[in-house]
């Protein structure tokens, strides 16, 4: 009975027109027979036909069984259909969660980074009031223009020296040595504060006491320890910078 | 009759259901058989070979019917089965489609 169960129902459909195709024949055969012999076996002969009924009727049975099994059939391959598309969806859904956990550690990541970088700015704060008279300190030295009080020979400069440049962060951050070369000197030269006599340039503005006092004190050597041509060429600069003053005080403007 | 065996692939095209007991019965051309052999027809003979015929053409018919290839319980079963997963990917899907987005875990 298990095993008859778990047979499929085409295999029973065929088996069954097997019985019929057989029980018919005998059927057929048996009359035939009979007929010829003109021997008349009633018994046996209604015994054949009543199983061939019997089994006629299970056939037509399982027949309706089968239709009802084409129907369901039908409706397992619309449900396949849906969870198909189920599954497609689900897919995209997936991957689409997956594009946006992607953005999203990205911007935790980068906010986490941000936080990092305000967290390090508050640890190393500077007030406003230090920014502004280092402002003060560089637009007063470091101008695009030379002061109305500029005269030849004063050694302030419209731009930043190469020292400047080297004790300043970026001069720091490149490891450029702050002391040992000034852009015109010698380091030794520079730390022993003084010069051959051949060397030191005998300028007319030296004495002048006022312009040399106008730089900031780590200023004033590097001024006087430049060679005179080189001085020279950039008095001329200088010089030059400071009357055209028409178009850097409009630039300023 | 074997007019009567394709008029009954039509009709089961159609809707399937429309005198199946009537169609797919072997009782009609037995009888008629066993008819013609009372009377000793000459007709007997291509009796026999209609009810030959329509024996061939229901196996035919048998291995190209859909969905019998297994038994009416495991179809079930299958069925089930799919009903289920369809079941239960539309709530998967119904449950993301609710989801919020900006939802903060708590911690």
């Amino acid at each position: 009975m298990a095993a008859s169960d778990k047979c499929s129902t085409k295999e029973k459909l065929l088996a069954f027109l097997d019985d019929l195709e057989v029980l018919a024949r005998e059927l057929i055969e048996m009359l035939a027979l009979s007929r010829n012999q003109k021997l008349p076996q009633p018994g046996e002969e209604s015994q054949i036909l009543e199983l061939l009924i019997h089994r006629d009727g299970e056939f037509q049975e399982l027949m309706k069984l089968a239709f009802d099994q084409g129907k369901v059939h039908h409706e397992m391959q619309l449900l396949e259909k849906e969870v198909e598309k189920r599954d497609n969806d689900i897919q995209q859904l997936q991957k689409q969660l997956k594009e946006a956990e992607h953005i999203l550690a990205t911007a935790v990541y980068q906010a986490k980074e941000k936080l990092k970088s305000i967290e390090k700015a508050r640890k190393g704060a500077v007030s406003s009031e230090e920014i502004i008279k280092y402002a003060h300190r560089i637009s007063a030295s470091n101008a695009v223009c030379a002061p109305l009080t500029w005269v030849p020979g004063d050694p302030r400069r419209p731009y930043p020296t190469d020292l400047e440049m080297r004790s300043g962060l970026l001069g720091q951050m490149s490891n450029l040595p702050s002391n040992g070369v000034n852009g015109h000197l010698p380091g030794d030269a520079l730390a022993a504060g003084r010069l051959p006599d051949v060397l030191t340039p005998q300028y007319p503005w030296q004495p002048n006491d006022v312009s040399m006092n106008m730089l900031p004190p780590n200023h004033s050597n590097d001024f006087m320890l430049e060679p005179p041509g080189h001085n020279k060429e950039n008095e001329d600069d200088v010089e030059v910078m400071s009357t055209d003053s028409s178009s850097s005080s409009s630039d300023s403007d | 009759m074997a007019t009567g065996v394709r008029a009954v692939d039509e009709q089961e095209d159609e809707d399937g259901e429309e005198d199946e007991e009537e169609d797919y019965s072997f009782l009609p051309l037995v009888h008629d058989i066993i008819k013609s052999m009372d009377k000793d027809s000459q007709d007997v003979h291509q009796e026999l070979n209609e009810l030959k015929n329509k024996f061939q053409e229901m196996r035919r018919l048998v291995s190209t019917m859909p969905g019998i290839d297994r038994s009416p319980e495991q179809q079930q079963q299958q069925l089930q089965s799919l009903r289920e997963q369809v079941r239960t990917k539309n709530q998967l899907l119904q449950k993301y489609k609710n989801l919020c987005m900006l939802e903060i875990p708590k911690e």
